[in-house]
């Protein structure tokens, strides 16, 4: 297998005497989405600015493209590209004109694939950034991104001010990129994208990465969500293996959760109990993101 | 809801939000003129000191720089401190107004700020009628204390009515101009272009007040700047400059309101078309970039220190006419010696214009390294870094275009002096040559690349200090400028680098001095350059 494009171990950040970032580690391939996901103030922003070499870290070490983030980012940035959370554009400026300029400072030129995107995201380029709004500005830091032909790319809560629409063009470009062996680093609050677009999910809470993995591997760590109707008068609250029993809406309508390991026993028990209906939940990301904040369900 | 409701409200957020800006301009100011008051009569006590410096108060180079006042009868120490200090403290109190005035308004606008305050129950025109009031309150209080500082001293000849006619007099002028930048805070669209208009019409004034008071200072009534001039506090104290600047001042707020009324918020009366759709090939790095965004600045400010230069140049006819106010003088001592005279009046005076040109020359520079900063910190940079753009690119981007500019704008300037000055004359051997010119350019550049420098190595090193520059400018600014009239102790203009070199074309440049501050200046920018590649940058 080739080398990670972004390898991270043990990364550490003080500002004075608060530690911003206690201990980050984890990687991204080729190929794969990268969804970095984590409340605000936890230390996503401030990992990414590491990564750019925009501050300097305390401890561990970062790389990529096997090369020093701090050292080595004039070389790295050559083949890397940015979309900040905010976006901050020169205001007597126009979008057109900004787009060109951090194309050309890269070393590439506005292309007919720049042109399609400023088509496709419904950009008005003649404006002066002064007036455009929150999500027109992440739409030049977007299209000057997707047109630049890099290896890596860093989106910092990058849809936060796009439509449904333009967060849907987003949503296919990232995973054509991903489709042409790019490696994308995704940092985002919407966990419903996260959850379409990721292979690989990392969740980071008061400057420390908690946990690491695919969806599917994060699932089993926690509770399946049931809502059954039975033929009888079973009482659920004494069915061992299972949280949270509530009765439902409905007579005989019971609504609990249960870990993975116990759902065969509570299956078998349940089917006993001529079963009427029954609906199961796989956790969403939402649940595993609640379950990991707040330390409950 | 009226359209002053919760004007109240607004102005103590004003005043709490810009109580340390406040807070030091009054502590300064203040400081300034009661030290000054109170030393006065050390410095000019005697009958016979004050007859000396009234001769040199009447030449018309430094009423060009002071202004024109009439002595007549026994002249006391008070007037020759109002003579000195009155435009000099206009000219500060303007910079303090309009400071406080853009920054209340359209920089607030540009935030977003006023968006959120308007969105309360807030009448559409408080946060100006608020800005007004800061202004007034600002100015009156400055005002108060000034009058009172001034009695305190009690300089011979000093009059109650004329302290109070000149801490009314400041305060009123400041208003003024600080009313002018609300105005113009409404007809620009944002807040660097607010500013820019406002010193314009400010720069607008000075030089009308300036070319007046050399050859018609009947004129001069005509610049709002040249009203204190017209206060004479301590001879014939006069009132009218004051409800002159009070109903200006109204006339512009009555208008700042008008035009606030038919414009949206966050766009102003001029408003701004459509661009460019692509970038021009010249647009592809970080140096075209600042180019880009600040050539209109770059250029107004070069263009202005060179009219600026011109505007002097027009009065070297009658300053450097010693015939015009000593006649006599041709019969006494013969052509040559009153062509060499004449020659001596005009490089001394040259020699002080080129301080104040340095000094204005440094502003666009020191601006534009201090962006470097202020760049940084509202995340224009973020986009940037993450290219393949080193910091020691950017830091030099940004630095080299501020050492540029001001060189550019001082020799612009210095230029603009002699060349207009010497074709105003009709002996030619009377004006400023060019080996003297050169002189007078190899002789400030050092300063101006130190100041400059200094910056640099605040924003690598320590940014926050860096509103450090402007205070060092100010003082080598006011050492040098005041200095011979104050009678300041020689340590007092070493302190800033305004103060090393000797006057230049008066005398010749020191070549040793001239090798270490440039030594000096370059040191500094590596040690700049090397914390700004070690440090975190601060991002919003």
């Amino acid at each position: 297998m080739t080398n990670p494009v972004l390898q991270i171990n043990h990364l550490q950040k003080k500002f004075g005497h608060f530690q911003a970032l206690k201990d980050i580690t984890f990687d991204v391939r080729a190929g794969e989405v990268f969804g970095f996901i984590g409340p605000n103030g936890a230390g996503k922003s401030t990992t990414i600015r590491v990564l750019l070499g925009i501050i300097r870290a305390s401890g561990g070490t970062a790389t990529i493209f096997g090369q020093n983030v701090w050292s080595d980012s004039v070389s790295i940035h050559q083949r890397l590209a940015y979309v900040p959370g905010d976006v901050y554009l020169w205001p007597n400026l126009t979008g057109g004109e900004i787009i060109d300029l951090l194309l050309k400072m890269n070393g590439t030129a506005h292309s007919a694939k720049t042109d399609d995107l400023i088509k496709k995201f419904g950009l008005d380029p003649t404006k002066k950034a002064r007036t455009y709004s929150k999500g027109n500005r992440q739409k030049v830091a977007l299209i000057a991104a997707f047109s630049q032909d890099a290896d890596f790319y860093i989106f910092d809560e990058p849809t936060s001010g796009l439509d449904p629409l333009n967060e849907r063009i987003f949503q296919e470009a990232v995973l054509d990129l991903k489709a042409r062996g790019k490696a994308v680093l995704l940092s985002s609050h919407i966990l419903s994208e996260v959850e379409r677009m990721c292979d690989r999910i990392g969740i980071i809470r008061e400057g420390q990465i908690i946990e690491t993995g695919s969806l599917a591997e994060m699932r089993h760590l926690t509770r399946t969500m049931v809502t059954v109707t039975l033929g009888d008068d079973f009482d659920v609250t004494t069915l061992a293996g299972t949280h949270g029993v509530a009765a439902g809406h409905q007579p005989h309508e019971w609504q609990f959760s249960v870990e993975d390991a116990q759902l065969s026993a509570v299956m078998n028990t349940l089917a006993q109990h001529q079963v009427i209906a029954l609906q199961s939940t796989p956790p969403t990301l939402e649940d595993l993101f609640m379950h990991y904040y707040t330390g409950k369900e | 809801m009226s359209p002053y409701g919760r004007t109240g409200q607004l102005i103590r957020l004003n005043l709490r939000r810009d109580r340390f800006r406040i807070l030091m301009w009054i502590i300064l100011l203040a400081a300034l003129m009661t030290s000054v008051a109170w030393k006065f009569e050390g410095i000019y006590g005697t009958q016979s000191e004050i007859n000396a410096i009234k001769g040199t108060l009447a030449s018309p180079g430094i009423v060009a720089m002071f202004g024109a006042f009439s002595f007549t009868g026994k002249v006391t120490t008070a007037e020759i401190f109002a003579n000195e200090m009155l435009l000099f403290m206009a000219l500060i109190q303007v910079v303090m107004n309009l400071a406080l005035s853009v920054h209340a308004t359209r920089y607030e606008e540009d935030l977003g700020i006023t968006e959120l305050v308007r969105a309360h129950a807030v009448g559409t025109d408080a946060p100006l009628a608020a800005a007004a009031i800061e202004l007034v309150i600002v100015n009156g209080f400055l005002g108060i204390l000034y009058s009172l500082g001034l009695t305190a001293a009690n300089m011979p000849g000093a009059t109650i009515e004329g302290n109070w006619l000149i801490g009314l007099g400041l305060a009123n002028t400041g208003l003024l101009f600080g009313i002018l930048g609300l105005l113009t805070a409404q007809l620009a669209d944002h807040s660097s272009s607010a500013t820019g208009l406002a010193y314009s019409l400010f720069g607008l004034s000075y030089l009308a007040r300036m070319i007046t008071d050399v050859q018609h200072p009947r004129l001069t009534w005509w610049s709002p700047l040249g009203w204190v001039e017209k206060l004479a506090p301590y001879n014939h104290p006069n009132w009218t400059p004051i409800w002159l600047s009070l109903l200006l001042a109204l006339v512009l707020a009555e208008l700042a309101v008008l035009a606030n009324n038919h414009r949206d918020l966050g766009a102003g009366a001029i408003t701004t078309r459509p661009g460019r759709r692509n970038a021009s090939v010249f647009l592809r790095g970080p140096i075209s970039l600042i180019w880009r965004r600040q050539r209109n600045v770059i250029i107004g400010w070069i263009v202005g220190i060179i009219i600026f230069g011109i505007a002097y140049g027009t009065v070297f006819n009658t300053i450097g006419d010693i015939l015009k106010t000593n006649p006599t003088m041709q019969q006494v001592f013969g052509t040559a010696m009153v062509h060499e005279a004449n020659h001596k009046v005009l490089l001394s005076f040259t020699s002080l214009l080129a301080i104040v040109m340095a000094a204005v020359a440094v502003i666009p520079g020191m601006q534009l390294i201090l962006k470097l900063h202020s760049d940084e910190t509202r995340g224009w940079l973020e986009a940037l870094y993450a290219r393949p753009l080193s910091r020691t690119r950017l830091l030099f981007s940004y630095v080299g275009t501020a050492f540029v500019t001001s060189t550019l704008a001082y020799v612009g300037g210095l230029a603009g002096i002699v060349v207009m000055g010497d074709a105003s004359l009709k002996h030619v051997q009377d004006g400023i040559s060019a080996s003297e010119f050169w002189q007078g350019v190899w002789a400030q550049l050092p300063e101006i690349w130190v100041f400059l420098a200094l910056s640099v190595l605040l924003i690598g090193c320590w940014p926050r200090l860096k509103a450090l520059s402007w205070f060092y400018l100010a003082l080598g600014f006011i050492s040098v400028y005041m200095g011979s009239l104050l009678k300041l102790p020689d340590w007092v203009k070493n302190l800033a680098p305004s103060g090393w070199m000797p006057r230049v074309p008066q005398h010749d440049v020191n070549w040793t001095t001239f090798s270490w501050m440039v030594a000096l200046a370059i040191v500094l920018v590596i040690i700049g350059w090397i914390g700004y590649r070690r440090r975190d940058l601060h991002m919003s």
